[in-house]
């Protein structure tokens, strides 16, 4: 059950027969990644309510353990979601001369190794490397495997693509509806150092007010007087 | 002009384009080594900008050339724009090129009208097509279509996207698009809306019929361009999720545009305006609501400052307070305050557990908001003469005659 990527100790588990709901165990799955090391007593302590008298814990959303269980849990979630959105891979030339993507992320919590198949799923005709703090993954066209954490050094810190990109960025986005608080709600800034485009933004910001000036004047001017509204 | 500079006129063109979901797709990978992506049925946000929104999709236009004349377009033919073209090859490219990078989960492409439909949309098939059968691409497209280009083109680009737009822009849409026709956007999505059920009642028969746009159809409508008030956009809206079943429709605060036409307003997007459409388009689709219960003849305007659904609370105050102990789910899902997971939550956990409001603190509930509605172990609400001021100055509420 507990096949999280951990070296820590699996929770002892009760002896005699008990069920426990599949929910319980897809959940402590993911929460089993938790960088937080309380995570082994939350899971033992729900295990064993769960299975003393007390099979309909889960539904009570307010329940001290089971509240912290669904925000560990959504913790892991919105991690994982964010590896797969922000990993962004760079080309370095092969030995034999072809590409390899190689991406340097900083999770929070210990999810390379279960958020892997995502990337195979998705890139498998490519060759790959995911370089983090705690764990790396590299694909190289037929095998997963994973080697021991590195340093952001390691990886590549340009591509020639990433000027095409940022053009993408620059001007997709629409300086008359400046929203910052909710671009930061779903990217928060811890994640800007690698992301190539987020060092577009404090400038896209500070010149978005003086940009649609320009253009509502250049439109002003282009209305012929007594024609606007 | 480079393909840099391509780029940016014709990402600039695309961006008063409000969708960019990726999400409702088949399932694909390309586990197999063969082709190039996968998608997983709800999308992915590869990065925001400071707009605030959310970068899913290399969002482009293969030309902003156009023969038509729509009003609020930036690409309307009297407009002195920019103007660039892609070939269907560079948009190949720099979609594989953005995809592998894992910048994008696809293309969304739309295109100015040259020449003349047919061609128009041949072109924009053609990127589709090249993507698909000769790049295996697996990953997500999105192509808007032309109502006016031939039914075979909008079946193939059908068979190549997992999702299909057509945008109905203003209910009122001949006022500012005179080449354009509500009528035959409407039955441009009928079509489609038969194809789409016809390709599915297949593939539940045999996996290797081919699929027809799997993510749906979406539209977006322009709001704040001309005087038409919510009342009339949401009704629009509910007969398209209805009649023609579109997955998703777009609101769009209207934009400034650079050499905007004299007829429209030269005003900041009505942001608010728009949130407050998505807040009640929300509650249409997922809550059940009808737009009667969201506007009135009186009122056809959502109110500004307070959400969607404490206005319609604050209206039919006599159905309140709802106690969170015993009242059925339809009821709960119309306290202020109380989402779709919330109310699962407390369902489920009633039988065991009563209610209170330190519970509700921890689902996170906002208590200011949902208190004068709400009846818990711990709490019965105040007269609503006491409601807070912002509530009461809405004056949509005839005080009960207690
Ligand atoms: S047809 Fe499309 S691109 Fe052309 S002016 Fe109308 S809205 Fe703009």
């Amino acid at each position: 059950m507990f096949d999280g990527p951990m070296d820590a100790p699996a929770p002892a588990l009760p002896t005699a027969k008990h069920r426990v709901p599949r929910a319980f165990v897809d959940m402590a799955r993911r929460v089993a990644c938790h960088r937080d090391l309380q995570r082994w007593a939350l899971l033992y302590r729900i295990l064993f309510r769960l299975t003393h008298g007390e099979g309909h814990l889960l539904n009570i959303a307010v329940d001290p353990d089971i509240h912290l269980l669904v925000r560990m849990e959504k913790a892991v979630r919105r991690d994982v979601h964010k590896m797969r959105a922000f990993v962004r891979f760079r080309t370095v030339t092969a030995e034999d001369g072809e590409a390899w993507y190689v991406a340097w992320f900083e999770p929070e919590h210990y999810i390379v190794e279960a958020n892997a198949p995502f990337f195979t799923d998705r890139f498998a005709s490519m060759r790959w490397s995911i370089l983090t703090p705690d764990r790396c993954a590299h694909w190289d066209g037929a095998v997963l495997h994973f080697t021991a954490g590195l340093t952001r050094a390691e990886a590549p810190d340009a591509d020639a693509v990433e000027p095409l990109w940022r053009q993408y960025y620059a001007n997709i986005f629409n300086p008359a509806r400046v929203k910052t608080h909710a671009m930061q709600k779903e990217m928060p800034k811890r994640y800007w150092k690698n992301l190539p485009e987020a060092e577009l933004i404090p400038d896209l910001i500070r010149q978005a007010p003086g940009r649609v000036e320009t253009m509502l004047a250049r439109s002003h001017a282009q209305q012929t007087p007594g024609d606007s509204k | 002009m480079d393909l840099a500079a391509k780029l940016a006129v014709l990402a600039d063109a695309a961006k008063y384009d409000a969708s960019c979901a990726s999400s409702g797709s088949n399932k694909r990978h390309s586990r197999d080594g063969k082709g190039l992506g996968s998608t997983t049925g709800s999308g992915i946000c590869h990065s925001y900008t400071p707009d605030g929104r959310c970068v899913s999709l290399l969002k482009i236009l293969l030309t902003n050339f156009c023969i038509y004349d729509c009003l609020y377009c930036i690409n309307r033919k009297s407009s002195d724009v920019r103007r660039a073209r892609f070939t269907p090859d560079e948009v190949v490219q720099l979609t594989l090129d953005f995809y592998r990078r894992n910048y994008i989960e696809g293309l969304f492409l739309s295109s100015g009208i040259i020449r003349n439909p047919d061609y128009t949309m041949e072109q924009v098939v053609k990127v589709a097509r090249t993507l698909r059968v000769e790049h295996s691409f697996r990953g997500y497209i999105h192509l808007k279509t032309i109502p006016e280009a031939a039914p075979e083109l909008i079946a193939e680009a059908g068979r190549w996207a997992d999702r299909i737009s057509i945008n109905v822009e203003l209910p009122d849409l001949q006022t500012l698009a005179p080449e354009k026709n509500i009528w035959r956007i409407r039955t441009s999505m009928t079509v489609i809306q038969q194809k789409i059920e016809q390709s599915k009642a297949e593939r539940r028969e045999s996996v290797k019929a081919p699929s027809f746009a799997p993510g749906g159809q979406s539209t977006q409508m322009i709001v704040g361009a001309t005087p038409t008030p919510d009342r009339a956009i949401l009704a629009q809206a509910s007969t398209l999720y209805g009649a023609h079943r579109l997955r998703r429709v777009y609101y769009s605060a209207f934009s400034p545009i650079p050499s905007a036409s004299s007829k429209l307003p030269l005003i900041a997007p009505p942001l608010v305006r728009e949130h407050r459409l998505y807040q009640a388009d929300w509650l249409m689709r997922f809550y059940g609501f009808d737009v009667a219960e969201i506007t009135s003849e009186a009122q056809p305007d959502l109110p500004l400052d307070v959400d969607p659904k404490l206005a319609g609370a604050v209206r039919n105050v006599a159905s309140f307070p709802v106690d969170l102990n015993r009242a059925p789910r339809e009821l709960l899902l119309r306290v202020p305050g109380l989402g779709v997971r919330n109310v699962d939550r407390i369902l489920g956990m009633r039988r065991w557990h009563r209610l209170t409001l330190a519970d509700l603190t921890k689902l996170r509930v906002p208590l200011s908001k949902a208190l004068p509605f709400i009846v818990t172990a711990d709490h019965v609400p105040k007269l609503v003469a006491q409601l807070p001021a912002a509530q009461r100055q809405l004056d949509l509420f005839v005080p009960a005659t207690t």
